[in-house]
């Protein structure tokens, strides 16, 4: 697209609110010259809303690009970002849906003269999450406006670090690199799965990160034929042990996994199936199966590229392409910042993104200091089993402070709610890893179980409190709950005693 | 100058026949407390709201529609079961919506001008 040039003397002509070399400056094709701000922020996201929300009521003159550019399938949405429209929101929504699948088996052993089998349809979940999505968009759109925060539907890239360009569509085309002959043609991404009007039917799932296995979890749950090719391990980065259980749990719920599998390449039939092939890294040979959907769920990577970063110096990971930053989020060219997904190093959540951004907002108007503090983030991956955990796994506390410089407690347990239900509760597990000896502080809290998330938020308060071992044992217990089973925790690893604790 | 129809209907019978009346079209919904005889409403909210409203009313898309509706009386509204409430899912009056999206304005948010502008000229 075509831009603009600018008038020195225009620019020189500002605001005083602030240092002259802060001013930023907007101009697009459609708006009559430049426009002139405080704070431009590229993303309507999690983090992007949060911070130029924050900065408006901080009085400063803010505005906010946000630009969907079309999937490979042509899934297109509206403002939010990747939380509230291909993220965190449909996701939780489709998980509920799933769950209460499982809930429905369960009613019959509780006394619900429920008849027949019953079945998911998947357009009237899918009418209901997109449009609940559709009604977080016009909330934050009514916010932005409300907030006096500019916003422009218009694709950002940077000119200098004191111009913003804003497309009104993409500059160029964005290929994906199919590495799998017939993966961009015939392949859905999670960008796509939250959007579709029709069942995908029977579905490959490619990946194991929590994305994969959330997605390959509500697709079984709502009775689909739900497969996870996974390349080498699950859930990379978290505890292993418990990534272990998550799967085992996926695994007797009905997903199918294939372990140590690599996609070879996509083909469509006649039939308009897709067939898969694939290489089986323990047997050594190449298998294939039929699917109706292939999902590719391999890792999301930013759109550094079309926002002009490398014309300005600012550094990123060359693996990840992410933005190298600092602690206070800035980037290797003074007046730009950086935070959420797009930050090297940082947690993709939504949480840490808005957070992050409240607090450069802050620390931008002239407010406050304060750092963003991503030490003890805790978080839960939404799994038919799901699984909630704060600190540090067990294999980065042994890495940290040695084996014999850590206590292990852990337990097994069974939720009441699973006795009648005659539910499998095998996996149903919790571990605190503390420091040994002295105040035993709490390295690590990770819980497998009914509304995780629920239970984990709890303590994570405490644990941000610097909670100990000893606080814990102080702490009287709710019951009958899953969550009292961490206050009363107490069997160490290192005893070797069983670990499987009962009710009352 | 955009060229809108606008049609008045009391009720939710004449609401529903008013839109199913326009099938595909861009409809723009306002709802009201009824008016007495004096032309006052008995909401003092969308006394106040509907002059912000018509004010903007030269914003609306080309051939698109306004629907005027007077809901009832209060103790009708007040009931929280009222067709409105129930099938609508209105929650107050006064309400400025976009028929079968999610966008829509309430009680205080129809006094800001921005707003209403913003829901009038864009997608």
């Amino acid at each position: 697209g075509s831009f603009y040039s600018y008038n020195m003397a225009a620019f020189c002509k500002g605001k005083h609110r602030w240092k002259i070399n802060n001013l930023l400056r907007v101009f697009t094709r459609n708006l009559t010259g430049k426009c002139e701000y405080d704070l431009v922020v590229i993303g309507g996201g999690s983090g992007g809303l949060a911070c130029s929300k924050e900065a408006a009521q901080l009085g400063l003159k803010v505005a906010v690009l946000d630009y969907v550019e079309p999937s490979a399938q042509g899934t297109k949405w509206g403002l939010g970002g990747t939380c509230v429209n291909v993220g965190c929101i449909p996701k939780k929504l489709m998980h509920q849906a799933a769950l209460l699948g499982t809930a429905l088996k369960d009613a019959k052993k509780f006394g619900w003269q429920i008849p027949g089998s019953v079945c998911h349809d998947w357009a009237t979940m899918a009418d209901a999450v997109q449009n609940h999505v559709r009604s977080l968009n016009w909330g934050h759109r009514v916010q932005l406006q409300d907030k006096k925060v500019k916003y422009l539907n218009l694709r950002g890239s940077l000119v200098n670090e004191h111009t913003v360009k804003g497309l009104n569509k993409a500059g160029k085309e964005v290929r994906l690199h199919a590495f799998v002959p017939g993966a961009a043609e015939y392949g859905i991404t999670s960008d796509d799965i939250f959007w579709l009007r029709k069942s995908p039917g029977k579905t490959l799932v490619v990946g194991a990160s929590y994305v994969s296995l959330e997605c390959a979890g509500f697709l079984t749950g709502i009775s689909l034929d739900a497969t996870v090719m996974v390349r080498s391990i699950a859930l990379r980065g978290f505890d292993q042990q418990i990534a272990g259980l998550v799967t085992d749990y996926m695994e007797a719920y009905g997903t199918r996994f294939l372990w140590k599998c690599v996609p070879k390449r996509v083909e469509r039939l006649a039939s308009g199936a897709l067939q898969v092939t694939w290489a089986n890294a323990s047997t050594g040979s190449e298998e294939k199966d039929t699917f109706d959907s292939v999902l590719w769920a391999v890792g999301r990577a930013p759109e550094t590229k079309i926002l002009g970063l490398d014309k300005l110096g600012v550094k990123l990971n060359s693996e990840t392409g992410k933005i190298i930053v600092a602690a206070d989020e800035s980037t290797s060219v003074p007046n730009i910042y950086a935070f959420g997904d797009i930050g090297e190093g940082r947690p993709e959540l939504t949480p840490t993104a808005v957070k992050a951004g409240k607090l450069l907002a802050r620390r931008l108007a002239g407010h406050s200091t304060e750092l963003m503090n991503y030490d003890n983030v805790p978080t839960t991956v939404f799994t038919p089993l799901e699984y909630g955990c704060m600190g540090l796994s067990e294999e980065e506390a042994e890495r940290r402070h040695g084996k014999d410089g850590i206590e292990v407690y852990h337990a097994f347990y069974k939720p009441l709610e699973f006795t009648v239900a005659d539910r499998d509760a095998s996996q149903c597990y919790l571990k605190v890893i503390c420091e040994r000896g002295g105040h035993q502080t709490i390295l690590g809290l990770h819980f497998t179980g009914p509304n995780a998330g629920e239970v984990t938020q709890g303590f994570a308060l405490g644990i941000q409190c610097g909670a100990t071992y000893s606080h814990l044992l102080q702490t009287v217990g709710i019951h009958p709950t899953c969550a009292e089973e961490v206050v009363k925790v107490s069997i160490t690893k290192r005893s070797g005693l069983d670990a499987t604790v009962t009710g009352c | 100058m955009s060229l809108y129809e606008e049609v008045s209907v009391r009720g939710y019978e004449e609401f529903c026949q008013a839109v199913s009346d326009r099938k595909g079209k861009d409809i723009f919904a306002y709802f009201s407390g009824d008016k007495d005889a004096q032309g006052k409403s008995w909401c003092p909210d969308c006394v106040k709201a509907e002059p912000v409203v018509r004010g903007e009313m030269k914003h609306l898309p080309e051939d698109s529609v306004f629907i005027y509706c007077q809901v009832g009386e209060r103790t009708y509204w007040k009931d929280p079961n009222n067709e409105f409430k129930k099938n609508l899912k209105l929650s107050g009056v006064p309400t400025l919506l976009r028929y079968g999206t999610p966008q829509k304005l309430v009680e205080d948010e129809c006094l800001k001008s921005y707003l209403v502008k913003m829901m009038f000229t864009e997608e």
